[in-house]
């Protein structure tokens, strides 16, 4: 008898040590509203938690992705509202994971109708969402000087219909807006004798081409070339100059694909696989030994692209040791004159069946807007950029005050950004296209041909041809999936 | 006797007793059973007859056996199918070599110990680990095999994961490599427990070293190769992690994915998951279909006499 206790003892032992790891570090702040949290938290390997509480019976479930360094912002923010609201909020549990989880542990909770009150949704998931009854408009419980506030790109990622994106209730606020821009490397450009691009008036393509002529060099002389005048940055790096052609691959209802008779996209195409079979960037078999971001950060290339979440890296004299600066991808002669660029988002949404949706919106336009939050995130008061302002005014203000006078170390030519967020007379963005469909399963085959172009395989004209049939097919999968949300 | 009848005989207290006891030590794993294999199972099966995407409904979207019609007219699928068997051109040879060495170090040399270990390391490292490591070992400019080349030829090393050839060719070297230790370690456990005296009365009979290994040491050690066929064959349809280490977007031309790498593509990266659910019940179906033909093949060169 004692054995067989003792067995189911050390059987019970096991199972528990084998299931221990699946449990997430929970910990939990003590007081009511105080003003200096000593939160203790251990951030477990793939996410933490953190509860806030106040005296109140509400009950408030975030789960967002984001970095440490930006979760102890964002929590000083959580903190604050729950002491503004510490008669209503009974607690808020602040569950954090890494992006790579975030999918998979949404798609999890979608599957156990078991959602959290806030949490994220990218433009090119809106129309899912709602579709599939997840989110709340926020029409009713956002004011418009609230939205009024944040860049006007951002006000319309998040608006949907019933049909088209763009238009329509509004389901989220902005947690950030990023945009994929150019940059030079000032010393490369020096060494040269070439002047720096101008911010007002970037480059055409022939502007370009002849620049980046004058930047690949055999440094050594040892009848190789070891320095390019610009480097391939995969498919996100390809797109601007092919939209700063006027290309658009799909129909404007983006139900069709057209590629073989889109002459904007030829000689896009064209320009951007010349770069490499002209040797102005390095070869697509040098590419695989060491990606364009490596070379461009061991100072080899002299243009390359810059998303404002790389504006960090670049300014880390130990990471790119090289004087450098933003401009604008170059203008095709086929398209309206302004440089264009992709951007990207992610917002808080509110979710559908929660049990508070006014205090849920009221947290997330603090998440998004409050201005104390968004000087800390833009590192006007910290001195350390994560993400540019979701507020234009401070952007254009106190932001760009900041830049200018030294204390915040970020870009001079920074305007380009907000070019690039806000539209003018250079500089456009918007969302992809891939942003508009259920999936970039289209995008795939036409990615994935153009190195057979870079290799000298196969022209222009014969690939597009080629592809426009199976990026359709692909195309219509995500267009049927799209509609096959059911409420 | 014939045609008595079964009595049914009466439990004891303290069998029953026996009984409980072993339904309570049988309950763990049975309820494990159910809950992580044979219900993911059924979910599975019933995901693959749906357009499933993880957020829209999936009994609102149920579609028969399209999924699997359409997996059957994707060329891409066929690709990926006909890649992973491509690399199953390492098993044999990963058990030629295996058994190589391992008749090697069955003759006693020095440093045996040693030279196992070294070989069964890679067995025991974290996969991802060591396929960032030949990344770099194959890289086109910098990395070791091509500065080899480079130090011997003076020519330029080929690209090892940029051409869409060249890249099989490297993920069944990695997948030899990885895997060699395994195949030694069984070959030496078999080759130990074959009895000396099949070999001396062979040597006493004039049998030649060719003719000893081949209607000795082969037939004696089918077991183990029988085995290491098995679950390199089910292992060799379940590539994953190397390809979406080493060829993350599957390869120039998608030449380096394999099935498991398209059915994560399509599952997670896509968001189709019911196409994806498919996929893997085609693969197990295959998995399980060329096992048990193997099975039913062994009676006709496994020996289990020793």
């Amino acid at each position: 008898m004692k054995k067989k206790v003792l067995a189911m003892i050390l059987a019970l032992a096991m199972g528990t040590a084998a299931l221990s790891g699946c449990q997430t570090v929970t910990t939990e702040e003590a007081g009511e509203t105080s003003t200096e949290p000593a939160a203790e938290t251990a951030a477990a390997e793939t996410g933490s938690a953190d509860s806030m509480k106040g005296n109140g019976d509400k009950t408030i479930n975030v789960f967002l992705y984001m970095q440490e360094h930006e979760k102890e912002i964002y929590k000083g923010l959580i903190e604050e509202f729950v002491a503004e609201h510490k008669d209503e909020i009974k607690e808020v549990v602040f569950e954090v994971t890494t992006q790579d989880e975030y999918n998979t542990k949404m798609i999890a909770n979608m599957t156990a109708n078991d959602m959290p009150d806030v949490f994220y949704v990218g433009p090119a998931g809106v129309r899912s969402f709602v579709d599939n009854g997840y989110i709340l408009p926020l029409d009713d419980y956002v004011d418009a000087e609230t939205i009024g506030k944040i860049w006007g790109t951002t006000q319309s990622i998040y608006r949907y219909d019933g049909t088209n994106v763009g238009e329509g209730s509004l389901y989220a606020l902005p947690k950030d807006l990023s945009c994929f821009a150019f940059a030079y490397n000032a010393d490369l450009f020096d060494a040269a004798g070439l002047e720096y691009p101008d911010p007002e008036k970037p480059y055409t393509y022939d502007e370009f081409i002849e620049v980046c002529k004058a930047l690949t060099i055999d440094k050594d002389g040892d009848g190789e070339i070891d320095q390019w005048g610009v480097a391939n940055a995969n498919q996100f790096g390809m797109t601007p100059y092919l939209y700063s052609n006027g290309v658009q691959f799909l129909s404007d209802d983006m139900t069709k694909v057209n590629v073989a008779n889109n002459e904007a996209l030829k000689n896009a195409l064209e320009f951007y696989t010349n770069l490499t079979l002209d040797g102005l960037t390095p070869s697509v078999d040098q590419d695989t030994a060491l990606g364009g971001y490596q070379r461009w950060l061991d100072g080899q290339i002299g243009f390359y692209a810059c998303g404002t979440w790389d504006v960090a890296a670049f300014m880390d004299q130990a990471t790119f040791p090289y004087k450098w600066n933003l401009c604008g991808w170059p203008v095709g002669p086929d398209g309206d004159g302004r440089s264009h660029t992709w951007m990207g988002s992610v917002g808080y949404c509110v979710s559908k069946t929660t049990e508070n949706p006014d205090l849920c919106a009221e947290l997330i336009a603090k998440l998004s807007t409050d201005e104390d939050g968004q000087k800390a995130v833009s590192g006007i008061t910290t001195g350390n950029s994560i993400q540019l302002p979701n507020i234009s005014d401070l952007a254009y203000g106190e932001f760009l005050d900041a830049v200018n006078e030294g204390k915040l170390p970020f870009p001079s030519n920074v305007r380009v950004l907000f070019g690039y967020f806000e539209g003018d007379e250079h500089y456009a963005a918007a969302l992809q296209e891939t942003d508009y469909t259920y999936n970039s399963e289209w995008f795939t085959p036409f990615w994935s041909g153009v190195q057979n172009i870079q290799r000298g395989n196969i022209s222009v004209a014969d690939f597009l041809t080629e592809v426009e049939p199976e990026m359709q097919k692909a195309l219509d999968n995500a267009i049927e999936l799209q509609n096959s949300a059911t409420n | 006797m014939a045609g008595s009848k079964k009595v049914k005989v009466k439990m004891s207290q303290m069998a029953k007793r026996e009984e409980r006891w072993a339904w309570l030590f049988i309950a763990p794993p049975f309820i494990g059973f159910m809950c992580f294999m044979a219900y993911p199972i059924v979910f599975a099966l019933i995901v693959s007859c749906s357009r499933w995407t993880g957020i829209n409904s999936l009994w609102g979207n149920l579609v028969g056996l399209r999924n699997y019609i359409e997996i059957f007219q994707d060329a891409k699928f066929w690709k990926a199918m006909v890649t992973t068997i491509i690399y199953m051109i390492g098993i044999p040879i990963g058990m030629i070599l295996g058994m190589t060495i391992a008749m090697g170090l069955n003759r006693g040399i020095p440093g045996k110990r040693l030279l196992t270990t070294m070989y069964y390391v890679p067995v025991v490292s974290s996969l991802v680990a060591v396929s960032i490591l030949w990344a770099w070992v194959f890289n086109y400019d910098y990395g070791l095999l091509n500065g080899i080349y480079k130090a011997l030829t003076g020519a330029h090393g080929p690209n090892w994961l940029g051409d869409e050839h060249m890249i099989k060719v490297s993920m069944i070297i990695f997948m030899v490599w990885k895997g060699l230790g395994s195949s030694i370690i069984l070959y030496l456990a078999g080759l130990q427990n074959i009895p000396r005296d099949y070999y001396e009365a062979a040597e006493i009979d004039g049998a030649s070293g060719w003719q000893r290994f081949r209607n000795i040491t082969l037939p004696l050690l089918s077991p183990v190769t029988f085995y290491i066929l098995i679950t390199s064959l089910i292992g060799g349809f379940q590539v994953f992690v190397e390809v979406q280490v080493m060829a993350a977007s599957g390869g120039p031309n998608y030449s380096a994915a394999t099935v498991v790498f398209y059915l994560y593509e399509k599952a997670f990266t896509n968001g189709q998951l019911g196409y994806g659910s498919a996929i893997a019940v085609i693969l197990a179906i295959i998995i399980f279909m060329i096992t048990a033909l193997n099975f039913w093949g062994q009676n006709k060169w496994v020996n289990t006499d020793i």
